[in-house]
């Protein structure tokens, strides 16, 4: 047989073949359960709200806070200079530039814990790195940043640095409690590193 | 004739042989680095290193130079093109030398001269040259691999190159036939 | 699991040892498929010898489906392979002038190695050309800065352009393919050339 016609033969039942079948848009998992639960069980994807309200506070440009609940909530309140990404919306092309990324620290939070670890569980199945949750989500938020409950007068002092801290944050961040001492004199914990370069770039190419 | 056709089948591989090995080649590398072949690439990592040799201070503020060291960062000799170019010269030798054609010589249509092939090969190269940096990539980097990976850009240089090439033909039809 | 380099199976310096052995195929096939020689890369432009339009789109064909059933097994992950950008001006204008450097100087750059390597003085000629040109759009990237950056549109594919999906402009491809590798067989029994 012509080499032509043998090509043909095998190149048009493959064309055939591949215009016939959706394509494969589906995005591979980069960690294994194992892995997966090992990250979990470390808590590490937690960052408290004091982390969340120094960084406001002092106006850091490494923070970025994602509210992953629904646009209506987001509408009704939402964290200064938060982006809305609802779980649902997750996966949607144009938010993965904000999602994978080796600059910012992207902070999940919802009004509980659930939604955004549901958001940092399947960004970390995808293999991003430098996304994390808000400890507590909002309703922990309020309580300890907005309203702090003053400690007993039995307390230890490290509890009323945490409280002098949180109220004054709370203040700066426009919550009810007033002023007692300047917002940057204790940062009760530190932030996590965000880890630099770690996206997969697409390979670079050119002639 | 149908001598000579057999002598032409027997001397280079089947041209649908050929263009299968070649796709598995360039599908090889997609897999590997995730991009495809190319050839200007590793002509212009060689004329940046030797630019920025010669004249460093010139080259500091060259968007030529910049830009390429944005898109690469690192060594421009350091570069997957570079390596792949090497190859090109290796395998291209084994495979003359397998089928005996390893032979000094110019290379042209009897009806002109060597002189006149040279100046041709040399305008013709300056052109290329230049066309393939201000198009991306040449045939082998833009036209070929562009189309495997279905780039727009790769079907109109590749398009702009044939189209281009056929309209001219007739011009200089001397030096050919 | 693919591209390997980029999903860190496999280390940058692999990565370009395997840029060499693949080169090494390159070379390999371009030679024996004939590409050494300027005289059989011009044919195609006179009809006496089609081996480049032949081999040309038998290779970008079989890149293109092995890609799309890579992607479709999951093999490689698609969105992390290199797409050229589309410029559209100096897409064409480069284009142009490569096309007037193709049937001037007979070769393109991955063939005037190939040919050089065997011995072709006329390819070596060629390439020292070849970096005239460059060094020349290097000197003077001021000048031609405007169009080679004008018209960006990212990078688009083309199936996605016409509307259609990837397998079935793939399918359109081949059969216009096909189609074009029988008139290249019609031309060589028309103008045909003795051997060189």
């Amino acid at each position: 047989m012509k080499a032509q016609n043998l090509l043909a033969l095998i190149l048009i039942p493959m064309g055939l073949i591949i215009a016939a079948v959706p394509p494969n848009t589906t995005k591979p998992y980069k960690l294994t359960a194992g892995e997966l639960l090992a990250e979990v069980n470390t808590r590490s994807q937690y960052v408290t709200p004091e982390t969340v309200a120094d960084m406001l506070v002092n106006k850091d440009p490494t923070l970025r806070l994602i509210d992953v609940r629904s646009s209506d909530e987001f509408e009704k309140f939402s964290l200064p200079g938060a982006v809305n990404i609802p779980v649902a919306d997750l996966l949607s092309d144009k938010y993965t530039e904000i999602l994978d990324q080796g600059v910012k620290m992207n902070v999940f939070y919802s009004n509980g814990t659930i939604a955004a670890n549901e958001a940092w569980m399947i960004t970390r199945q995808l293999g991003y790195s430098n996304n994390f949750v808000l400890e507590g989500g909002l309703n922990y938020w309020f309580d300890s940043i907005m309203n702090p409950q003053k400690p007993d007068n039995t307390s230890p002092d490290e509890e009323f640095a945490k409280y002098d801290f949180r109220k004054s944050a709370g203040m700066a961040l426009g919550g009810g409690a007033p002023v007692q001492a300047a917002v940057d004199k204790t940062a009760p914990s530190s932030k996590p590193a965000v880890k630099p370069a770690q996206k997969k770039k697409k390979a670079a190419g050119g002639c | 004739m149908t001598k000579l056709k057999e002598l032409k089948k027997t001397k280079y591989l089947n041209p649908y042989v050929g263009g299968v090995l070649l796709g598995l080649v360039l599908l090889a590398a997609n897999f590997v680095a995730g991009r495809g072949l190319g050839a200007s690439g590793a002509i212009k990592s060689t004329v940046v290193t030797g630019m920025i040799a010669v004249a460093p201070a010139a080259t500091e503020n060259s968007g030529f130079v910049g830009e390429f060291r944005d898109s690469h960062g690192g060594s421009p000799m350091k570069t997957w093109l570079v390596f792949q170019m090497l190859g090109v010269i290796v395998g291209g030798f084994i495979s003359g030398a397998l089928a005996g054609r390893l032979k000094l010589k110019v290379e042209h249509s009897p009806g002109i001269t060597s002189r006149r092939r040279l100046i041709f090969a040399l305008a013709g190269g300056v052109l290329f040259g230049f066309g393939s940096q201000l198009g991306r990539g040449c045939t082998s980097g833009s036209a070929l691999s562009g189309m495997a990976v279905l780039s727009l850009g790769g079907f109109v240089t590749m398009m702009a190159i044939f189209g281009t090439a056929f309209a001219f033909a007739y011009v200089f039809r001397k030096n050919w036939i | 699991m693919g591209p390997l380099v980029v999903n860190e199976i496999i280390t940058e310096n692999t990565n370009l040892f395997l840029a060499f052995i693949i080169g090494i195929g390159f070379g390999f096939v371009l030679e024996s498929s004939g590409f050494s020689s300027s005289r059989k890369l011009a044919g195609v432009f006179y009809g006496y010898d089609t081996v480049v339009l032949k081999v040309f789109f038998t290779a970008a064909i079989t890149g293109m489906l092995g890609l799309l059933f890579f992607s479709l097994f999951g093999w490689i992950d698609l969105s992390l392979v290199y797409v050229n950008p589309t410029f559209l001006p100096s897409a064409i204008l480069g284009g142009v002038i490569m096309g007037l450097g193709f049937i001037m100087g007979g070769y393109c750059p991955g063939t005037s190695f190939c040919g050089a390597s065997i011995g072709k003085i006329d390819a070596l000629v060629f390439i020292g050309g070849l970096f005239l040109g460059v060094l020349i759009f290097g000197l003077g990237y001021d000048i031609w800065e405007g169009i080679y950056m004008a018209g960006s549109m990212g990078d688009p594919k083309v199936s996605e352009s016409l509307g259609l999906s990837d397998g079935v402009f793939g399918l359109l491809l081949i059969v216009v393919a096909l189609a074009m590798f029988r008139v290249a067989e019609w031309a060589e029994t028309k103008w045909p050339r003795e051997e060189y």
